[in-house]
């Protein structure tokens, strides 16, 4: 029953554009993994070649120990929730739901129990007899839920599943899959999104995405706090990327537009160039340790933070700050400032970028 | 498309036409929103494989031709084959000879005849003609049924589409009646003017065949001119007319390049169906008006001259086929 | 939207009228008119009667009309069976495939109606296929003649099913034939409803190739109505066209109907 997911060396492509370039990637029985990229990013097909939906022109694809690459995906065991939700139309709830097991030629008398437990599992059992056109999208969509579950497939997939609700939807959404996950702590779950936050919430792991790449794996902790690479960095959450070379006036130094800065620069070559990757939240305003001087170039007001972009040397510096009762002028000099432990340093060791 | 009933429905869901896998990935967020023809061209030239098919390697799954055999062989046996044996006995100069010698013969004999030369000019010139006819008509009446709008402008809709649902013989039935040598019209002129006869003669000429195929094929022109009209974004012709731009120069400006590949499609499917139409002439009853279908026709039947008729035939056949390639390339290109 | 003004807007609609009332509307309305009708020879038709109906549903005329019905029924029957198949088909067939059935399946829309009379009419008049004199030939070229018109619809509406149903299905462990019964062919059913109605229509109302190989005992109403006017009896044709009319709008009406009940959305 539990099943993991293995990416071996796995690359599509369409007439020529490689959409999907050498994946290496294993979820582990149980896991939620998060696939997180842009659009264009080769995440849905990475997905796409897991329920069959497109053949890998190399490499091969595992659920649990067998070798799927070359089965159709109606042999493939797994359940698939798509933005779009594609609920059966001409069938009813029940029906819709029923719809797996009754093409698996399950038991006659087990269907309406699975069924009955599936649409429980999502809340949707006083809905069993209606049409999908008389459902809101929300609800179209634990239905579709409840149809991949009743199958108790052992690989779970969500394609974009909550992009089509609107935001206070989606976050109800998100607990409820997190529930899910809980009650069933076998299925694997592979998530297609290109939301951080629905990847930091929901995600064991993430697999950061980008130009039909893996860029980065990890937990979302790891991610965010030390990201080890610039895309990761921006992508998952917000970041600030300063330019900086290693070394200067001991160790632990970077110099950055011409200040030295204090933090950790593990084994960094002297001499190299890097990137210095600080989170705008970390940023603070007045004097502390690591200071930079800089003019306000623009102030936004959102509310519970004030956004403030400072030119710091010709480098844009972001900093969010719990809202201020007194906003600096735009063009004024201000100083911000940032602890030593809150600031990672990327691609050290490499002389140039 | 899915029912809107939930509050909480959102406007950004993708369309149940989007062809769901052809990008590798799709645009975060909202699908595209264009108009709904727009991505159907991007599907044909798609990825080999169409994703939505299992690629059944086992190898116990046929191929996927073995599924398209069946209806091919009805195809072959119910069409092809007898058009092979029109082809074939064109060439035979004896009837049902299938022992001599393939020759050019019949062709010769009946491109040498004055009754197919006459045919063959009578027909094209018809077509044409009718073709023009029904893309100027069509086009009027399409102008008006889209952009000013009356109260039974959908009943006109629904009436095009009954209409396009009758055969073609009965609109020359009707201009017997009213054109006829004793129908409304003389019967009309005759009680006004007193004179013995009235003055509309033309119903056995060609010009009543024109009437009549104008008459029964303007709609076709009209359809799909209204499919386009209804994509034309209103709100273009508003700017335009905010812009002062005077009616003739929005129809010259916006509308008729957004139309154009509607009326080639719609002009050039008209062209087809001129060339084949039998059912008008026929009913027309006139002698002097003898078409290529009609001289297929009166050699089989009335003459019992087999090669001459399959002769007539090819050559139908292949101005008929020609021009509805063109036309199937035509509206292949423009999605219409 | 486009005429602003009053006058320009009544000015379009009475164009409009002026073109569409005589050329479109007034030619149905006569041969009804006609069909009630003993003489025509002024404005308005005179000597009101309903003995062109009593005539034309009786002894040839109903003959005729359960000939036309037998024969589009069973000629749309098949054509939408060879037709949607052929579709089905084509469209699980890569680009270069579906290219060559796309034209094999609409040529006979170029082909004229009445050469494809003629080549039935060659190649059944000869063993071992001896159709000819029978009421099978008329059927079979009916419908060669009306399945192209259900490849195209049956093919269009493949195009315009989304294929994430097909997908869902497949992801839920359903092979190619339950998914063919269970999803797509009911979210099909509405289009080949309405394929149905058209093959049914054009089938009633086909004379071109009917003309050139219809036996004498299985002459559907064009050739009768042909007959009835060749003859010189125009009320009597027109009588038995507004049965011809009346027919074929009630079974599209039907088709209509039904296809309401059965689209989903």
């Amino acid at each position: 029953m539990t099943s993991g997911i293995r990416f071996d060396n796995v690359s599509v492509a369409y007439g020529g554009n490689t959409v999907l370039d050498s994946l290496d990637l294993t979820v582990e029985p149980g896991e939620v993994m998060a696939l997180l990229g842009p659009s264009g990013s080769g995440k849905t097909t990475a997905l796409r070649a897991v329920a069959g939906f497109v053949q890998p022109v190399s490499g091969r694809v595992f659920i649990g120990e067998r070798d799927v690459t070359r089965l159709p995906p109606y042999r493939r065991g797994i359940g698939m929730v798509v933005q779009q939700y594609a609920l059966f139309p001409h069938l009813r709830v029940e029906d819709n739901v029923a719809f797996g097991l009754k093409a698996q030629k399950a038991v006659k008398d087990e269907i309406p129990g699975r069924v009955a437990e599936a649409l429980d599992m999502t809340g949707m059992a006083s809905y069993a007899k209606r049409y999908p056109r008389e459902l809101s999208g929300g609800q179209q969509q634990r239905v579709a839920i409840a149809r991949a579950l009743a199958i108790r497939p052992g690989v779970l997939l969500l394609d974009e599943p909550l992009s089509a609700l609107d935001a206070q939807l989606r976050s109800g959404m998100l607990a409820e899959l997190a529930r899910l996950h809980r009650e069933l702590p076998d299925v694997s779950i592979l998530y297609v999104t290109h939301d951080q936050v629905e990847a930091l919430t929901l995600a064991d792991r993430i697999a950061v995405m980008d130009k039909a790449r893996l860029q980065d794996c990890g937990t979302p902790q790891q991610l965010y706090r030390r990201p080890t690479t610039e895309f990761t960095a921006s992508f998952v959450g917000n970041a600030n990327l300063l330019p900086v070379t290693v070394g200067g006036e001991g160790a632990g130094v970077v110099s950055f537009a011409g200040t030295s800065l204090n933090v950790a620069t593990g084994g960094a070559t002297s001499g190299a160039t890097a990137t210095l990757c600080v989170r705008p939240h970390l940023v603070g305003l007045g004097e502390g340790p690591n200071a930079l001087r800089g003019t306000v170039t623009e102030v936004q007001w959102r509310g519970a933070t004030h956004r403030l972009y400072v030119d710091v040397g010709g480098h844009r510096l972001k900093a969010d700050l719990r809202e201020l009762r007194a906003t600096p002028e735009l063009g004024e000099e201000v100083t911000v400032h940032f602890a030593a432990e809150d600031a990672v340093l990327l691609g050290a060791g490499v002389s140039d970028g | 498309m899915r029912a809107d009933h939930g509050p909480d429905r959102p406007v950004a869901a993708a369309p149940a036409g989007r062809p769901a896998g052809h990008h590798p990935e799709r645009p975060s967020g909202a699908a595209p929103a264009g108009r709904p023809v727009g991505h159907r061209p991007a599907r044909s030239a798609a990825e080999p494989h169409r994703p939505g098919r299992p690629a059944a390697k086992s190898p116990r799954a046929a191929p996927r031709w073995i599924w398209a055999l069946p209806p091919v062989a009805v195809l072959a046996l119910g069409f092809l084959y007898p058009l092979g044996l029109v082809v074939q006995q064109s060439f035979s100069p004896d009837e049902g000879g299938t022992s001599v010698e393939p020759s050019v013969e019949p062709y010769a004999e009946v491109f040498a005849s004055e009754a197919f030369r006459e045919a063959l000019s009578t027909t094209v010139w018809l077509a044409v003609g009718a073709t023009v006819g029904c893309l100027v008509l069509g086009f009027v009446l399409a102008l008006v049924i889209a952009f000013v709008p009356f109260p039974g402008g959908k009943a006109v809709a629904k009436f095009i589409d009954v209409f396009l649902s009758f055969p073609s013989f009965l609109i020359t039935l009707a201009l017997l009646f009213i054109y006829g040598t004793v129908g409304m019209a003389n019967g009309v002129w005759t009680d006004v003017t007193g004179a013995a006869e009235g003055p509309f003669h033309f119903l056995t000429t060609p010009w009543g065949v024109l009437l009549a195929e104008i008459t029964y094929f303007t709609p076709f022109v009209m359809r799909p001119l209204l499919a386009a009209f209804s994509q034309l974004d209103t709100a273009q012709l508003e700017v335009a007319s905010s812009l002062g731009a005077k009616p003739a120069r929005i129809i010259r400006q916006v509308i008729l390049p957004e139309a154009l590949p509607a009326l080639a499609a719609g002009g050039s499917l008209v062209l087809v169906m001129c060339l084949n139409e039998f059912g008008i002439v026929l009913f027309t009853g006139a002698k002097g008006v003898t078409t290529l279908p009609m001289l297929v026709y009166s050699k089989a039947i009335l003459e019992s001259d087999y090669p001459a008729a399959c002769v007539v035939a090819v050559v139908n056949i292949a101005i008929s086929v020609g021009l509805y390639s063109l036309y199937r390339v035509v509206s292949r290109r423009v999605g219409a | 939207m486009l005429v602003h003004s009053r006058t320009g807007k009544w000015a379009a609609r009475a164009l409009f009228l002026v073109l569409f009332v005589p050329l479109f509307a007034l030619p149905l309305l006569v041969i009804l008119a006609a069909s009630f009708a003993t003489n025509w020879s002024g404005a308005f038709p005179s000597g009101p009667t309903a003995g062109h109906y009593t005539s034309a549903v009786r002894g040839e005329s109903l003959q005729a009309l359960t000939t036309s019905l037998v024969t589009a029924l069973a000629a749309s029957l098949l054509a939408l069976t060879a037709g949607s198949w052929a579709a089905l088909a084509a469209a699980a067939l890569k680009k270069n495939g579906k290219r060559v059935l796309d034209a094999l399946f609409m040529l006979p829309v170029a082909v004229p109606s009445v050469v494809v009379g003629l080549a039935v009419l060659v190649a059944f008049s000869q063993p071992p296929m001896l159709l000819n004199g029978t009421r099978w030939i008329v059927i079979l070229a009916h419908t060669v003649l009306v399945t192209a018109f259900a490849y195209q619809s049956v093919s269009a509406a493949i195009l315009r099913l989304d294929p994430v149903y097909e997908q869902a299905a497949a992801s839920l462990g359903a092979r190619p034939s339950y998914v063919l019964w269970k999803v797509k062919l009911p979210l099909l059913l509405p289009s080949l409803n309405a394929a149905a109605g058209l093959c049914f229509a054009l089938s009633m109302g086909e004379l071109s190739a009917t003309m050139m190989l219809y036996p004498p005992d299985w002459m559907p109403l064009p050739v009768q109505i042909f007959t009835a006017t060749d003859r010189g009896s125009l009320f009597t044709g027109s009588a038995v066209a507004v049965v011809l009319m009346g027919t074929t709008l009630l079974v599209l009406l039907a088709v209509s109907r039904i296809r309401t009940r059965a689209s989903f959305r």
